[in-house]
């Protein structure tokens, strides 16, 4: 807890190993406290349950057929919304980056469009594409198109024009200028486009379960809350925390140069 | 574009500009930066243009090179009026312009990418202009690693590498300090001795050009017209070494006779849009 203590001192020099030492102390902290809160007998049965239950449903969770299909069908709605969100998004952000009139014209759209919540689209998605996998793709590629084409056209704008002028010197055609300049150019952006379209096509996903739907994880927290197995709940929850944690990070290393 | 079939004679010039104009905005607001301009380079003939700041010489690079197609009169090659990015040209720029992303080698390869050259082939024909340029331990590293003068070489060697007719380099050593730059002018001297490369430099700096050409096109402050060609008859094969004597600053003081007028023109004009701006403000 010294570290944790000592939060406002600046002579803590930002080392890995303080970084990790901070991290360790600061969810062991939070550990604590909740297994102090579950004995405590504060709340009411199950509420906070202590984390040896969370833990033994989570290695219950690991080994059961299950889990591991509903994160399946999870996982392949989230690949399929965000490979379709990319499409789109990439190739109506490479649209608006070039054209300045369409720029003009749509960005602002996109732009305001971005941050409201796609969820009540979810209706109208069930009755194009039922309540299967389908209309979780759909909403999930929707969210993740706007995130996507927003960074794609930003990426676009930025790029060196003395390197589209080499491009022009050397008579590059314009799939050698696309491939060999504008979308290297643009990978970092690209990559940032699809780490934030990720993170909001994996929430639609889940809402979407969660909402109405016979399969996937968002169905499978709804189906263990009626049940109302909370160390069951909050196992699977920290299992989603972690697999779209990773997930993230994978991306992220990735968009680096 | 059509491509002349008659194949060019020897003693014809390897690229002519011919009574070139190129005037910018509209209506009252017209800027001539480039009026009827003519010179043309020889074969394996080293030709810098120079002049002050707003001379044309910027626009001039641009027209030779393809990048800016509309304009007055004829920039030519053989019987070929330039109004495109033409193969026979090789440009160069005075900004950065590497690519970020890729090795020194990729870098110099991209032109033979392009083309479509197999790649073992692409490989060994960048690895010898990179050697040439003085930088085959860098193959692997990216531009980021590098100085400002070596991406500069870098992007010479790319240049090479497509193996143009006419080298055309718009200030590229601007960015670098005067010992590089006498060092970069013996590389270059050196390279276009090898090749018998028919270059063109476009530049603001009197001893740069003195160093390397063969010929001087001494242009006037707005509008960019010659001013004056001057012959530089210095000896061959030449170092840095010239630099240091007399004929070379008797050169030097002529041409800046000429230089001194222009630049001072062009230093009391922006001075007065300098106090325009500072009385409005």
């Amino acid at each position: 807890m010294a570290a944790a203590g000592s939060l406002t001192s600046s002579s803590i020099a930002a080392t890995p190993r303080n970084v990790l030492a901070l991290r360790l102390a600061v969810a062991v902290f939070v550990l604590c406290v909740w297994e102090g809160l579950s004995r405590s007998g504060l709340f009411y049965g199950e509420v906070i349950p202590s984390l040896l239950a969370i833990f033994a449903s989570m290695g219950k969770l690991l080994i059961d057929p299950i889990f591991w299909r509903n994160l399946q069908v999870t996982m392949v709605e989230t690949v399929a919304s965000l490979a379709i969100g990319a499409g789109f998004g990439i190739t109506v952000g490479i649209v608006l980056g070039a054209n300045r009139f369409l720029m003009r014209a749509f960005e602002p759209v996109v732009y305001y469009l971005s941050p409201t919540p796609r969820i009540i689209l979810f209706p109208v998605m069930i009755m194009w594409f039922g309540v299967g996998p389908a209309s979780k793709i759909a909403l999930g590629a929707l969210s993740a198109f706007f995130a996507i084409a927003l960074s794609t056209a930003a990426g676009m704008r930025q790029i060196d024009p003395i390197l589209i002028r080499v491009g022009r010197s050397f008579r590059a055609n314009v799939w050698q200028m696309a491939f060999k300049i504008y979308l290297p150019a643009m990978r970092v952006p690209i990559l940032n486009g699809i780490r934030l379209g990720m993170g909001t096509a994996i929430i639609t996903v889940l809402l979407g379960e969660t909402k109405l739907s016979n399969q996937g994880l968002g169905y499978m927290i709804m189906q263990v809350y009626t049940r109302f197995d909370m160390p069951g709940l909050y196992a699977l929850l920290m299992l989603v925390f972690i697999l779209a944690g990773a997930v993230n990070a994978l991306i992220g290393h990735s968009a680096r140069d | 574009m059509s491509i002349s079939e008659k194949p060019p004679l020897a003693q014809e010039p390897a690229l002519v500009v011919d009574d070139v104009v190129k005037r910018f905005g509209r209506g009252t607001e017209i800027v001539t930066a480039v009026d009827h301009v003519s010179f043309s380079v020889q074969q394996g003939e080293f030709v810098s243009v120079i002049g002050p700041s707003g001379c044309g010489k910027s626009t001039l690079f641009n027209i030779i090179g393809g990048l800016l197609s509309e304009y007055e009169g004829a920039v030519k090659i053989g019987e070929e009026r330039i109004s495109a990015p033409h193969p026979a040209v090789g440009m160069v720029f005075q900004e950065e312009s590497t690519f970020p992303w890729r090795t020194v080698i990729d870098n110099v390869a991209f032109p033979l990418e392009l083309q479509g050259v197999a790649k073992s082939e692409r490989m060994d024909r960048a690895h010898h202009f990179i050697d040439m340029v003085g930088l085959a331990s860098f193959e692997k590293a990216f531009p980021s690693q590098l100085s400002g003068g070596m991406k500069q070489r870098v992007s010479i060697a790319r240049t090479l590498v497509s193996q143009p007719k006419i080298l055309l380099m718009d200030e590229p050593f601007a960015a670098l300090d005067e010992q590089t730059r006498l060092l970069l002018g013996d590389k270059i001297t050196q390279i276009q001795q090898e090749l018998n490369q028919t270059t063109l430099l476009i530049t603001h700096n009197l001893t740069e050009a003195v160093q390397l050409s063969d010929r001087i096109v001494v242009m006037t402050y707005r509008p960019g017209q010659v001013k004056r060609i001057v012959d530089i008859n210095l000896p061959r094969p030449r170092t840095s070494d010239v630099v240091g004597s007399d004929a070379f600053g008797h050169y030097v003081a002529e041409i800046w006779n000429d230089l001194r007028e222009e630049a001072s023109r062009g230093m009391a004009d922006s001075e007065s849009a300098a106090s325009r701006r500072a009385a409005h403000g």
